[in-house]
């Protein structure tokens, strides 16, 4: 299970630029949709990439689904060689993305998001229009089902 | 800079057929939560599905 009720403010806490995106997102505007990670996109700011290695470090980060025993190196060095990381951590599941297809980067996506507040934590989300937008321009078909629902919240939002 | 909306504007005939299937009282009970209730929520499915996947595995065990 990810702990996002204990991710969330570990973030915050430690002062990382991130926004969240992905299902947990969509749990944020109202979805019912079951998701197992949180998808973050982080700023690729130096000082950021210092203060995601000290938050995550007693979480023992590690590739997810990758076979035990890899030379992984949570460092700031490793991150500044990759993008997207697909990470298992002792608080669960978490996807640190440097870029989302349709969307970008953190610089990017961040005029388009909204403060929510997780377990007395306030962080960026994005705004469920741009999410939406961002789901369609990945074009998966998984995102399908999803898609529909997020527009429904938008129309029942709208309505309220 | 604001980013187009028309891609959100434009209709998909799949997208359009899966809402006809949303339930619409489960959208409006979540959008009567805030956001602390909405993820303490999905924290629980998340609890269920495990156990369920759990259950399964140990059914099959069995088999």
């Amino acid at each position: 299970m990810t702990d996002f009720a204990a991710l969330i403010p570990l973030l915050v806490a430690n002062d990382v630029e991130f926004i969240i995106v992905g299902g947990a997102a969509a749990t944020a505007h109202g979805s019912a949709r079951l998701t197992l990670d949180l998808d973050v996109v982080y700023s690729r700011d130096n000082v950021n990439l210092e203060r995601i290695v000290r938050a995550l470090a007693p979480s023992q980060p590690y590739l997810r689904g990758a076979p035990p025993g890899l030379p992984f190196e949570w460092s700031v060095e490793t991150l500044k060689k990759g993008l997207n990381f697909t990470l298992i951590t002792t608080l669960g599941a978490l996807d640190l993305l440097g870029e989302i297809v349709g969307g970008g980067g953190y610089d990017e996506l961040k005029p388009e998001t909204i403060k929510i507040e997780v377990a007395g934590a306030e962080c960026m989300c994005l705004s469920l229009q741009r999410l939406i937008e961002v789901k369609r321009a990945a074009g998966r078909p998984k995102d399908l089902e999803a898609i529909a629902e997020l527009e429904q919240i938008l129309e029942e939002a709208r309505q309220a | 800079m604001k980013h187009s909306q028309d891609q959100t504007n434009t209709s998909d005939p799949v997208i359009e057929a899966y809402k006809k299937h949303i339930d619409r009282t489960l959208i409006r009970h979540n959008l009567s939560l805030t956001v602390d209730q909405r993820f303490q929520q999905l924290m629980e499915l998340q609890r269920f599905a495990e156990q369920l996947q759990n259950a399964g595995r140990k059914a099959r065990q069995k088999q």
